[in-house]
């Protein structure tokens, strides 16, 4: 149907196939070299190796760091979704008081991490509670709530009340119909929301970097490693790093992209 | 009937207790440390001890000392550079975007969101190793003949945090430009093309003006985002590239001035609250009126 692509099309093309090298190329060129040696600042592009996966894994240091990124993570999703979840259940059709609590939820995702990161640090140390993981845990919760909360509030908002309806009609009580009414119905918004929670626990630094104690989340400790200068085993962490979060975006997509695609066709 | 009212009871104090919770949680762990960052700003430090006194020094002094307000404009204008640029470059990309049919223009879409999700250290990591003296864009220069050897021009300076900051947040313009366009009534555009105005026309006098919102708040978004931004100047900045974030962050490391830190966030918060409320402002007051 279409006839030969304009040269304004051809622009345009052009321009966005810059865009997509432009965001690709710092993704790919650590992959890329993480399968070749590294010496004196140069590749060695004769002979691609693993060796640099076997530092990786003999590098306990990372691998710790990795431990606590994991743990804060997964604590994170426990929190934010039971009470994201709770929010949006509490504030769903409530006018009072609605509005206010909500943009509250929302300030540390608008401020600057790093404001957020401030006011947590001095916050700590005014109720006299060490830095540990424990902040850092409260720290990335108090970060992902608003994803969470949107994330289940939106679900909600589409979801219909004759299902509600229909439940009180058959005679359920206001527990049964929560619990196999409106939480089944909640639920891949719930894990949608627990993996965007993960993902962006697992790459939050600027929160993390202040109200840490000892231990070290892994982009904290990349941070600090990557100060000193270049070590070819990062390239190997990098690579994997990339691959696992490309895992997390596609579970991501499949928990909260079908259902809504589904009901707005419906 | 006595079994309906004791769970009315029972619902009742389950209602108190969830309402307290649901005011609980945000407003200790979010709204109290802001509040208590807000009011350190008006305290001061002596010899290393916080001073709990009011006082409006902080502010005078950012105010009156030469150093915190140049570098306080200096960061705002490399933001708003960042904010031209993404938009110079996410535009383009997202009128594309719009030109192409059903799957194939949320596949394109997805796929130019998705280094969204990535790492940020591990992108600026990446950015600093492209960018760099020995990196990959001065090796293509030098190969290419642009170059006669390699330049430190995007290394280590406020060059480097506007490319770096810039090539980290273009999703960022991407997605609200990409939804205004979309937005736009295919009736209008075709309505303009009936009515003889050739494809520049229309694009000047219909798709520009109303994808305007979009663009305000994709600017608002970008400018937020690197304003706000810490790690990107520090990793690639060195010596030269200085801005307000590493300043502030210097308060609370080295100079051990928390006080002082909390009134420069407050500047900066300031500036966040102004250049979102810019954003709304555009980005609704025409969207609701088409």
């Amino acid at each position: 149907m279409s006839a030969l692509p304009r040269p304004s099309t051809l622009f345009l093309a052009a321009i966005t196939t810059l865009v997509a090298v432009l965001l690709y190329s710092p993704l790919f060129v650590p992959i890329v070299s993480s399968f070749f040696t590294i010496s004196h600042g140069d590749v060695d592009w004769s002979s691609p190796t693993l060796s640099t996966y076997r530092t990786l894994a003999g590098n306990h240091d990372i691998l710790a760091a990795l431990r606590t990124t994991l743990i804060v993570g997964l604590c994170t999703v426990v929190l934010s979704v039971v009470s994201g979840t709770l929010l949006a259940l509490y504030y769903h059709g409530r006018r009072s008081g609605r509005s206010v609590l909500q943009f509250i939820i929302f300030l540390p995702f608008l401020m600057p991490p790093i404001i957020s990161g401030l006011a947590l640090l001095i916050f700590f140390r005014e109720i006299g509670l060490e830095r540990s993981l424990l902040t850092v845990i409260i720290g990335h919760t108090v970060f992902v709530l608003a994803i969470v909360y949107r994330t289940v509030l939106m679900r909600l908002q589409s979801m219909s009340r004759t299902l509600v309806e229909a439940s009180y009609d058959l005679g359920a009580t206001g527990w049964q119909t929560f619990w196999r009414v409106i939480l089944p119905n909640l639920s891949s918004a719930m894990v949608g929301g627990a993996i965007l929670a993960f993902a962006l626990s697992f790459d939050e630094t600027m929160i993390t970097i202040l109200v840490t104690g000892t231990q070290s989340t892994l982009p904290v400790r990349l941070w600090a490693m990557m100060r000193l200068g270049f070590s070819p085993d990062i390239n190997a962490l990098v690579a994997l790093i990339l691959m696992f979060t490309v895992l997390l975006c596609v579970l991501a997509a499949r928990f909260l992209i079908p259902r809504q695609m589904a009901t707005e066709r419906a | 009937m006595s079994k309906a009212g004791s769970t009315h009871t029972e619902q009742g104090h389950l209602s108190l207790l969830v309402t307290v919770l649901a005011f609980a949680l945000p407003v200790i762990f979010i709204l109290v440390p802001l509040a208590i960052f807000l009011i350190y700003s008006f305290f001061s430090v002596d010899q290393g001890t916080i001073v709990y006194a009011p006082t409006l020094g902080n502010y005078v002094r950012f105010f009156t000392d030469p150093i915190f307000l140049p570098v306080f404009w200096n960061t705002i204008v490399l933001c708003v550079s960042v904010a031209i640029i993404c938009i110079l470059l996410a535009y383009p990309a997202a009128y594309f975007l719009t030109t192409l049919k059903g799957r194939w223009r949320y596949a394109l879409l997805m796929l130019l969101l998705v280094p969204l999700l990535m790492s940020y250290v591990i992108k600026i990591y990446a950015i600093r190793s492209i960018l760099g003296l020995n990196g990959f864009l001065n090796k293509a220069l030098v190969a290419t003949g642009t170059l006669e050897q390699p330049s430190t021009l995007f290394v280590f300076n406020m060059n480097a945090i506007l490319l770096t900051l810039s090539l980290l947040l273009i999703p960022f313009a991407i997605l609200p430009i990409f939804l205004s366009l979309e937005r736009i009534p295919q009736t209008l555009l075709r309505a303009s093309d009936d009515l003889g105005a050739s494809g520049l026309q229309t694009f000047l006098r219909i798709t520009l003006p109303l994808s305007l919102p979009g663009v305000a708040s994709a600017a608002s978004f970008v400018f937020v985002l690197a304003i706000g931004d810490f790690l990107t100047p520090q990793m690639v900045g060195g010596i030269s590239g200085f801005t307000f974030g590493r300043i502030l962050y210097s308060q609370f490391g080295t100079a051990y001035n928390w006080p002082f830190g909390a009134a420069l966030s407050v500047a900066l918060a300031i500036v966040v609250i102004c250049a979102i409320l810019i954003g709304e402002r555009f980005g609704r007051s025409r969207g609701t009126s088409i």
